[in-house]
């Protein structure tokens, strides 16, 4: 590796904007040598705050910054473009988007194929992959501590949207809540069972919580079946939570956030916390799994390796997406 | 020796639980309820603690003013930690990200009537002056805070919320840590940091040549390493490093993980624990909790 620094951009100065380009400061070997934001307002503030580093106006302009790779971190309709710009006009080959990859199935198509050309790394941000408990359940799964995996629950709830308006109106086309946290249950469904396509969609009442919920059915091509939960409007969930409970012939693994439990048919049981999975990070920045994220991914590019999930498999969380939509639009 | 500071956590209050979302999903009744608060707050006082250390929020305002109403106020020393990152963060979420929510705060402020922080805002906004906004952002949450708390409320110490912090420290900000700093050592308020990278702070303290014996920084220090980041060992290294006291504890259960015995024996084994802040949820909790930990740390 020597001396050589990645020089890395970041597009969209938002909250995971910021999370990132903190993040990036930190890592050894990287320098953050542009950012980009499309706010008069953002980018004065931040060329008073953030000194050393340009702040751009508009992606095209990176072209001369000679960028090792670029972080998108927009809001999710600019994803598209603004990656497109970034291969089209020879940024960079690496880039990684933050989740989701895009606002639709054709839009993440046309990233993947666009990744392809240039021979570069991509990865898209979906951040529980990096959680230690998740990353628990998966090494069980993969062990084959519960034996044949036959089916799996999964909820994805926060309290986000509780007593709001806005509520009202993002669930109105479901988008909004699938990209913001179905997404997260669809992505660890790829990771612990491979592929998984959407059988089913409905959205229903809960009627203790008052809460609207959309349920989706998914199904795995070898026969693997489950049920998710999503809900951004759900009482008591100050901060968003994803869990698993995956059913096999030898017992069940349930995982959240916060634990993982294995529960054998003999009665054998153990729980790990988080605090039992060596979560600590070299630099901390609001939840370990950034400093994990952002590190695996600066890790393939000096080795170059692929890194995961890529745009090939996030887009089939895209393509999950717009098959839960049209089939509440059938009222399938 | 110097007495420990003994501080009453809010973190059961806001319905936290960093061990899992079930016990949030319990403490919400706590939080619904300031009356309850505040009196396990007071209970708390009866046995030992000495203050109370707050996320400034509606829930932690509510909670302080009926504390003055039980005029108990001035017996407990008052630990802010400002921004409320939380709610800052689910407005974002709410009003479409930074700029949305620069927005909603200028209408809140203008709604305080506080003149002083209306006029640095203003000039802070048309000169993009970043230190300006930060004085005014700084000077609302402390109106926020004497409004709940009343005129016999000390304000000890506000801190930095700890993703502030850490983002800071990533960024190398050293001018908003010296004019935080600054700030409030012309209030006569210690100036503090809740960050969970106390090595890599006291490291960047020391390279810019601070006097670390005028701020307090709130940290993670529990027996299993929770939170302790890079490492349980680095952060002692660290702390049994520095020249005085400045270091509050705070995650000593490892959210609820440990018992509080096993916890407190670990923290009265530290050099340089200035004190030590731990929540509560019930009763008994008040009445026990303060006084094991005097007993072992005094």
């Amino acid at each position: 590796m020597g001396e050589k620094k990645l020089r890395v951009g970041v597009v969209g100065l938002g909250k995971m904007g910021l999370v990132h380009t903190s993040v990036l400061n930190v890592l050894p070997n990287v320098e953050v040598a542009a950012l980009c934001d499309k706010s008069d307002l953002i980018r004065r503030f931040f060329k008073k705050v953030l000194k050393n580093v340009p702040i751009l106006d508009d992606v095209e302009k990176l072209s001369t910054f000679g960028l090792d790779a670029v972080y998108v971190t927009t809001p999710i309709p600019y994803h598209c473009n603004v990656a497109r710009t970034i291969y089209q006009k020879k940024i960079a080959k690496n880039v990684f988007v933050e989740k989701t990859l895009a606002a639709s199935y054709r839009e993440a198509e046309e990233l993947c194929g666009l990744a392809r050309s240039s021979g570069g790394v991509n990865m898209v941000g979906y951040l529980r992959r990096f959680y230690v408990t998740f990353l628990k359940a998966k090494s069980l799964l993969d062990e084959d501590k519960i034996g044949d995996v036959s089916s799996f629950k999964a909820y994805a709830f926060s309290s986000d949207f509780v007593d709001t308006k806005v509520e009202n109106r993002e669930s109105g086309d479901r988008g909004g809540v699938l990209a913001d946290l179905g997404s997260y249950a669809m992505d660890l469904a790829l990771l612990f069972f491979g592929d998984v396509s959407v059988k089913s969609a409905r959205a229903e009442s809960v009627v203790q919580n008052d809460a609207e919920v959309l349920r989706f059915e998914l199904c795995q091509n070898q026969g693997i079946n489950g049920i998710c939960d999503v809900s951004w409007c759900m009482k008591d969930y100050r901060m968003p939570e994803v869990g698993f409970t995956v059913e096999g012939s030898k017992g069940a693994v349930t995982v959240n956030d916060d634990w993982v439990e294995l529960r054998l048919r003999g009665g054998a049981f153990s729980r790990w916390y988080r605090q039992d999975l060596n979560d600590n990070v070299p630099f901390c920045l609001g939840l370990p799994e950034y400093y994990r994220e952002d590190k695996y991914f600066v890790s393939c590019l000096w080795e170059g390796r692929e890194a995961e999930p890529c745009f090939e498999s996030a887009s089939k969380i895209d393509k999950m997406i717009e098959d839960v939509k049209s089939k509440l639009r059938k009222g399938d | 020796m110097e007495r420990k500071l003994l501080l009453v956590g809010d973190n059961p209050f806001h319905g936290i639980s960093h061990l899992s979302q079930e016990r949030s999903k319990a403490r919400i009744s706590v939080s619904e309820s300031p009356d309850v608060a505040a009196n396990l707050v007071c209970l708390a006082l009866d046995n030992g603690a000495n203050g109370f250390m707050f996320s400034v929020s509606e829930t932690t305002l509510a909670i302080l003013k009926k504390i003055r109403e039980k005029g108990e106020i001035s017996r407990l020393g008052l630990y802010a930690i400002v921004p409320y990152a939380y709610e800052y963060v689910r407005l974002a979420t709410q009003t479409g990200g930074l700029v949305g929510l620069g927005k909603r705060f200028s209408r809140q402020l203008v709604a305080s009537r506080n003149l002083g922080a209306i006029a640095s805002g203003v000039k802070g906004v048309l000169g993009m002056n970043p230190e300006a906004l930060l004085r005014t952002y700084l000077s609302y949450e402390i109106s926020r805070i004497k409004s709940a708390a009343g005129k016999g409320a000390r304000i000890e110490s506000v801190l930095l919320h700890e993703v502030i912090t850490d983002m800071a420290l990533a960024l190398n900000l050293d001018w908003l840590f010296k004019a935080y700093s600054r700030y409030f050592l012309k209030c006569d308020i210690t100036p503090g940091f809740n960050t969970c990278n106390f090595p890599t702070l006291v490291d960047k303290f020391r390279g810019w040549d601070w006097d670390l014996e005028q701020v307090l920084i709130a940290a993670p220090f529990n027996r299993v390493g929770f939170q302790m980041n890079p490492s349980r060992e680095e952060c002692e290294r660290t702390l049994a490093c520095l020249k005085a006291p400045a270091a509050i504890a705070i995650s000593v259960l490892a959210a609820g993980y440990l018992k509080l015995p096993e916890a407190v024996d670990y923290i009265a084994g530290l050099s340089n624990i200035k004190g030590i802040a731990v929540g509560l949820s019930r009763e008994e909790h008040a009445r026990q909790t303060f006084k094991l930990i005097k007993n072992k740390l005094n």
